[in-house]
């Protein structure tokens, strides 16, 4: 198992160098955006339209928070492409390798999995570090919510990639597109159906002149901070029955990893 | 069933397996340990799908198949520590070198002896450090023999390993086929349909058409037995129809398989009987059961064609 996962790694070395540059990217810019928004320009233009009332220190606030949110995410959401992995050993003909060797077919599917959860954990880790460097330099967010939102960014991936890989299986090579597709539109139908109250609810606030949405933002990014620990759940329930699916899934169609 | 002498290192029996278009019909044979096992077949014969359901990369739907006496059912993958297997297409992804593979390899098999891999592609003049991607066709099937050759295997499986080869390398592979059978514990089945190779090679032989094995035993018996009678197409009606394989137009006259030589050449002293090759027998009965007729009287009107 171990050497399958060495040769997922193998297929991911050219994408783990595009992620040490976004990282350092990321970082860069990040420490920037937090530097202007206490110090600079973007401290004065939050300044200006808190005197003009046209935003209130809440929704600064708010505004803050979810572009770090987007700069954390950036780092995970990276090494999240686990359809490279499958397309490298689909034009490989990888199968004629994997299904001969001496390993079961729960160990091989097992090896993609782990594989992808190791990813998810370097973007983690290095999110951790970001995260706690940015912690440092502003008080817009504390490194315990930052955590909170690893955590829940984490979860969300894991939730995408123990998708992705259970539609790769189920659709085969060549149909990796087709489960990044599926995957989307699987989280995109499950969060638009948990949440359809409050949908409801900012249409109709939007129509008569409300600020309603601006709780929903405030609603969401609550969640995600506070409430870390639901998604965390549902990504260790939804990668068990992924897990078990994939492994019927390769049993019926031999010879697919 | 323990290993041993005389023991069947694969034994097939009546393996089934229905792809609705292609179907493997109720195969039975066996190979024993220790032999070099042609398996011959034209393309599309049902080689590949055999050696598959052997490696039970795909599921029997019937029938049973044991390989080192153990149902493949029980643990296929501990059985495959034990196997090699060299298919006809590489797998290894482009961009691993010979230092990747050793990697990937020695962290799955228990038995890997990097030493013996790199031995090998030295041997092979295969470049270590070179992505396998730039590889020829006889590189990369002489990559697929060192590994299959590193994990100290008892049973070696190649699937057409040299199609598509020129002779040379084909015979360099031959070469160390026959070092690998050298050690008594060490058995080979080999695909192919380029029965010259075989010829130089196997003990045995399995003949697989349509699904179906039409021949199966020890070569030197088969091409012993087996003969080609020619004679003109008046004198066909005189030779008894229980010995005929199968007749068809020659040069001058009508080419016969005939499956008794001796007895042939005993009854009908006046004909020409030549020993049959692998090739001739695969020939005569492929087109047996293209044709879908067996003996005499069919053979007869084929030959007049």
């Amino acid at each position: 198992m171990k050497g399958l996962m060495i040769k997922d790694l193998m297929c991911l070395r050219k994408q783990m160098i595009l992620f040490a540059y976004i990282v350092a990217g990321v970082l860069v810019l990040s420490i920037m955006y937090v530097l202007s928004a206490r110090y600079g320009n973007i401290a004065d233009a939050n300044q200006s339209m808190m005197a003009e009332n046209s935003l209130s220190e809440i929704d600064i606030n708010n505004i803050s928070t979810i572009t770090l949110i987007c700069f954390m995410l950036t780092p995970i959401a990276m090494v999240g492409d686990v359809t490279t992995i499958f397309k490298m050993d689909g034009k490989a003909g990888f199968s004629n390798i994997s299904s001969i060797l001496p390993l079961s077919v729960n160990k091989r599917v097992m090896a993609k999995y782990l594989t992808i959860f190791m990813m998810f954990g370097i973007g983690v880790a290095v999110d951790i570090v970001i995260s706690f460097v940015l912690s440092k330099l502003t008080d817009i967010i504390s490194f315990a919510d930052f955590f909170g939102i690893i955590i829940s960014a984490a979860s969300l991936m894991i939730i995408y990639g123990a998708l992705v890989i259970l539609f790769c299986f189920l659709f085969g090579y060549g149909k990796e597109d087709y489960a990044i597709f599926a995957s989307c539109a699987v989280i995109l139908i499950t969060v638009i159906l948990a949440n359809i109250k409050k949908i409801k609810l900012i249409f109709t606030s939007l129509s008569v002149g409300n600020s309603d949405s601006i709780d929903f933002i405030s609603d969401f990014m609550n969640f995600i901070i506070h409430k870390s620990f639901i998604l965390l759940s549902i990504a260790v329930i939804v990668v068990a029955v992924s897990y078990f699916v994939s492994v019927e899934i390769v049993k019926r169609k031999r010879g697919m990893v | 069933m323990q290993r041993g002498k005389n023991m069947n290192v694969i034994e097939i029996k009546n393996a089934t397996k229905d792809f609705g278009d292609f179907k493997i019909d109720q195969i039975s044979f066996a190979v024993p340990e220790g032999s070099v096992c042609g398996f011959i077949g034209q393309n599309g014969a049902g080689k590949t799908t055999t050696i598959k359901l052997i490696l039970d990369v795909l599921n029997v739907d019937a029938g049973e198949i044991y390989v080192f006496g153990q149902n493949i059912k029980d643990d296929s993958a501990k059985l495959r520590e034990d196997i090699g297997v060299v298919f006809d297409e590489m797998g290894f992804h482009e961009f691993m070198t010979g230092k990747d593979i050793n990697i990937m390899m020695k962290n799955i098999y228990k038995n890997w002896d990097e030493k013996v891999f790199f031995d090998y592609l030295k041997r092979f003049s295969l470049p270590v450090k070179k992505q396998c991607g730039s590889f020829s066709r006889g590189m990369r099937m002489k990559l697929q023999i060192a590994v299959a050759l590193s994990h100290n295997a008892k049973l070696l499986i190649m699937d057409e390993p040299t199609s598509g080869l020129d002779p040379i390398v084909r015979n360099e592979m031959i070469q160390i086929f026959r070092e690998y059978v050298l050690e008594e514990d060490h058995t080979i089945l080999l695909s192919s349909h380029i029965t010259g190779d075989l010829e130089k090679l196997a003990d045995e032989v399995v003949f697989i058409n349509g699904g179906k094995i039409v021949l199966a035993g020890n070569k030197d018996d088969i091409i012993e037995k087996h003969g080609l009678l020619k004679c003109k197409k008046d004198d066909l009606k005189d030779i008894n129809e229980s010995f005929i394989v199968y007749a068809q137009s020659g040069t001058y006259g009508v080419e016969v398989l005939v499956n008794d030589r001796r007895a042939c050449a005993k009854l009908y002293p006046e004909m020409i009987i030549e020993q049959a090759s692998l090739e001739d027998i695969m020939l005569f009965y492929v087109n047996r059961s293209i044709s879908g007729t067996y003996g005499k009287t069919s053979d007869r009107s084929d030959a007049t064609e």
